[in-house]
């Protein structure tokens, strides 16, 4: 609970179901819960999914939770409900009843099989409004496909453009996918409560990974659309241009993304002046004749640096240069620490951690440094407040394993 | 016509490039009223990559990229280094819900047009700044670039392939997440004016929304202290989890197996069943260490096959799979075709192609796209005249005086 002093946050008052398990769906409502929203988590009786992957305190999987489901669950409230047995879905009615917003990431025509469909829902509350999540989204011929992280990444164009061209395409690290579905889902639940909120009843409203994916492959979609050629074949390797790429260093590696207006920057920030004047690389047009006497030069320049003292040169000289941060970097980062970004969350099985604070900022509603919920810790108070349940009802339930 | 999310909404977008427009875009997609302000002097990066085969003077109305990180939106001009320019700009956001921008830390306020200004000018204004780094902190100043932002997010340190060096994203991965991100951080604050009456100003640091991106490594490195490996396109925990090769020029398909169950039905898809019962692959933790050996196996099998046809031998069986797709194919891709995804609105001067639609789909509302993106000061007359109500002869003047224009000096660009 945030302190008395603090005023409310930015969705302080929105009640929020959420049906959803893994990455995407709990990116998506912990940015809700973050900013203030009262998200009810519903989880299966065996917990979400994703309470069983790593990493672990000390690679012990038996001592509770592991990163992920800790990082992308704060704030929330866990109920356990079997959905999928009549009963239980019978609950989830109730709950949506006192709800604004319910978010699925179960594919529609599995819902419906349950009674959970929106025309259905909207018997119990008539303003519900909708969000579903997935990967495909409900029509189209892929409706149907079984999918995950890695093959949404690839049916989402961006995978095609990463990696080395000659070995097989690339995904990032982590659930790239995933987040970015959840991230869309964020957005489209704000715009959904606000169109609520203006038009005093919700809608339905789908995104498909596919197509918020689709939407961001920058000017190679657009520009092959528009002119009918196709500028951009193949992966882009780790050093796309020699003014866009990755080269090693000394003691790691140092990233440099130039345009024409940083070239002079770049080569003040390189300690060599002199490669401004060089006629091999003094106009732009110049730099791309001898794209591989530059891509040489900056590659025999970055393997003697160390990475800090250029970053902290390219920021006195506007170079465009910065360098690989990894997790220790990150976490000793001056910048990092001085906006406050790392924070600490204590958690009653995992102890005190360290969390990204929220990916934005507001001056007058307060982000809130959560932690996540145990398995089923508000069932009876959720159930008992908003669903209209006795102790005994719960009991019941609890009997047959449906909470 | 059908009501839209944001409709009544309207939002000064001083945005350029990438990650700001892509937000805007968002929320015009959605009704909102965005009006886009360029300087003559600076207009918008992308109006220079017009790629088009013939040299054109009013190339910069026809730059496909542009084009669509910009549709759904209106456009004036306005030169922000003319104080005159700023009192307009005032004047706009008096009668605006929120004013966006994605300008080095220090440039708002060099144009007397920092949070304190604006607000005087409206109280309740909502004021979104996107820096790369945040408006604090010892590298506010630095700059902040699509790739150098991952590598500075930690997202570029768990990339690469097995065992190898980092690897960049494919492309300015910060950019769309950012926009996407910024889209939802403006609604929440106008649900928070909503309650409240109050306004307030959004920061939303690039570097920092794309670490939320990679959050588990964080707080993972804090239990354990240890730098994560690269994996590549493999999975802490699942096996297979892979990249292979398919029939025809640079063509791959993915595929992922949960459990023993969905191993089991890909060995006899594969036609050898075998597999399932070998001891390095028939549990999970033995198929995991054994994967190196069992990736040669499946890409032995799929190297002979279309991707597709691997990928409907699969699906039948419940199996996650799926092609890689390049730009080209999603464009003829039969699902997006199918879901109508594309649209093909005609643009004023660059006339007509196929577009990607809004990616929420609200059933009621069925969004559109609104309108196409501004050719440059295209809608001068309706913001200055209708919007502000200030006469033709006060326009003439501010033209006259160089305040607003009509066409961009593209030379900045160059």
């Amino acid at each position: 609970m945030p302190a008395p002093e603090m005023p409310p946050s930015a969705l302080d008052g929105y009640r929020i179901l959420d049906i959803t398990q893994g990455v995407a769906g709990p990116y998506c409502t912990k940015l809700l819960a973050d900013y203030g929203a009262e998200v009810i988590k519903v989880e299966p009786p065996s917990g979400d999914r994703g309470r069983r992957e790593g990493p672990f305190a000390n690679d012990d999987p038996s001592a509770g939770e592991g990163a992920l489901f800790l990082y992308l669950n704060t704030n929330k409230k866990s109920v356990t409900l079997d959905i999928a047995e009549p009963s239980g879905a019978a609950v989830l009615r109730r709950l949506a009843a006192s709800s604004h917003l319910l978010i699925s990431d179960w594919r529609p025509a599995d819902l419906a099989a349950l009674g959970l469909d929106y025309e259905s829902l909207r018997t119990a509350n008539p303003k519900l409004a909708m969000l579903s999540l997935s990967y495909y989204g409900e029509s189209g011929p892929y409706a149907g496909w079984v999918a995950n992280n890695l093959t949404s990444f690839a049916t989402g164009g961006q995978m095609a453009m990463t990696g080395d061209a000659d070995r097989e395409p690339l995904k990032p690290g982590g659930y790239q996918a995933d987040y970015q579905l959840g991230l869309n889902g964020f957005s489209a639940a704000t715009v959904a409560l606000f169109d609520l909120e203006m038009h005093g009843e919700g809608q339905y409203c789908e995104v498909a990974n596919i197509e918020a994916m689709a939407s961001t492959l920058e000017a190679s979609l657009s520009t092959a659309a528009y002119t009918g050629t196709n500028l951009w074949r193949g992966r882009r390797g780790n050093i796309m241009s020699s003014l866009i790429g990755i080269y090693p260093a000394a003691d790691g590696y140092i990233g440099v993304h130039a345009m024409p207006r940083n070239w002079k920057a770049l080569v003040e920030t390189m300690g060599q002046p002199e490669l401004a004047e060089d006629p091999r690389f003094s106009t732009a047009q110049a730099r791309l004749q001898n794209e591989d006497d530059l891509r040489a030069t900056l590659y025999a320049w970055s393997v003697g640096q160390n990475k800090r003292e250029v970053y902290q040169r390219a920021g006195s000289l506007r170079g465009p240069v910065a360098y690989v941060h990894d997790m220790e970097d990150l976490f000793t980062s001056p910048h990092v620490r001085d906006r406050g970004y790392l924070v600490e969350v204590d958690h009653p099985d995992a102890g005190t951690l360290t969390y990204p604070r929220g990916p934005f900022t507001m001056s007058e509603t307060p982000w809130i440094a959560g932690r996540a919920p145990l398995l089923g810790e508000h069932t009876v108070e959720v159930l008992t407040t908003l669903a209209g349940l006795s102790e005994d009802d719960i009991a019941v339930l609890h009997g047959a394993g449906i909470v | 016509m059908p009501r839209l999310p944001l409709e009544g909404i309207r939002v000064v977008d001083l945005t350029a490039v990438w990650a700001g427009p892509y937000a805007t875009r968002m929320l015009g997609d959605m009704g909102a009223e965005i009006i886009k302000v360029e300087g003559a002097a600076n207009p918008d990066m992308l109006r220079s990559l017009a790629m088009l085969s013939q040299p054109d003077p009013r190339s910069y109305n026809k730059a496909g990229y542009f084009n669509h990180n910009n549709r759904s939106k209106l456009g004036c001009s306005i030169d922000l280094t003319k104080p005159d320019g700023v009192q307009l700009l005032l004047r706009l956001v008096a009668i605006s819900d929120v004013i966006i921008e994605n300008f080095r830390a220090d440039v708002m306020d060099r144009f007397g047009l920092g949070y304190e200004a604006v607000k005087s000018a409206k109280p309740d204004i909502i004021y979104v700044s996107m820096p790369g780094h945040g408006k604090s902190g010892p590298e506010a100043h630095h700059v902040a670039y699509g790739t150098n932002v991952e590598q500075l997010a930690g997202l570029v340190s768990v990339s690469g392939y097995v065992g190898d060096e980092p690897h960049k994203s494919g492309i300015s991965y910060g950019d769309p997440t950012a926009g996407t991100l910024a889209a939802g951080a403006v609604v929440t604050a106008l649900l928070a004016r909503k309650r409240t009456g109050k306004g307030q100003y959004v920061e939303i640091a690039q570097r920092e929304s794309l670490t939320n991106l990679i959050g588990e490594f964080v707080v993972g490195y804090s239990m354990n202290h240890r730098i994560p490996e690269r994996i590549g396109n493999r999975h802490p925990w699942m096996a297979p989890h892979g990249c292979y090769p398919a029939t025809g020029d640079d063509q791959w398909v993915t595929i992922a197996c949960e459990t023993d169950a969905q191993f089991s039905s890909l060995a006899e898809a594969m036609g050898a069943p075998g597999l399932a019962t070998d001891p390095r692959f028939a549990e999970l933790p033995a198929r995991h260490r054994n994967q190196e050996a069992l990736d040669e196996q499946i890409a032995a099998w799929t190297a002979s096959q279309d991707r597709f046809a691997v990928v409907a031998t699969l699906q039948t069986r419940g199996i996650p799979s799926a092609p890689v797709l390049t730009h080209i194919d999603l464009l003829a891709d039969p699902h997006l075709a199918a879901r109508g995804f594309f649209e093909r609105p005609r643009h004023t001067e660059a006339g007509a192609w196929p577009m990607e639609g809004p990616v929420f789909r609200f059933k009621t509302s069925e969004p559109h796209l609104q309108r196409n993106a501004p050719c440059f000061a295209e809608h001068n007359d309706y913001v200055f005249k209708d919007l502000l109500g200030l006469s033709a002869a006060d326009v003439d003047d501010l033209y006259h005086r160089g305040v607003i224009a009509t066409e961009p000096n593209m030379s900045g660009h160059q």
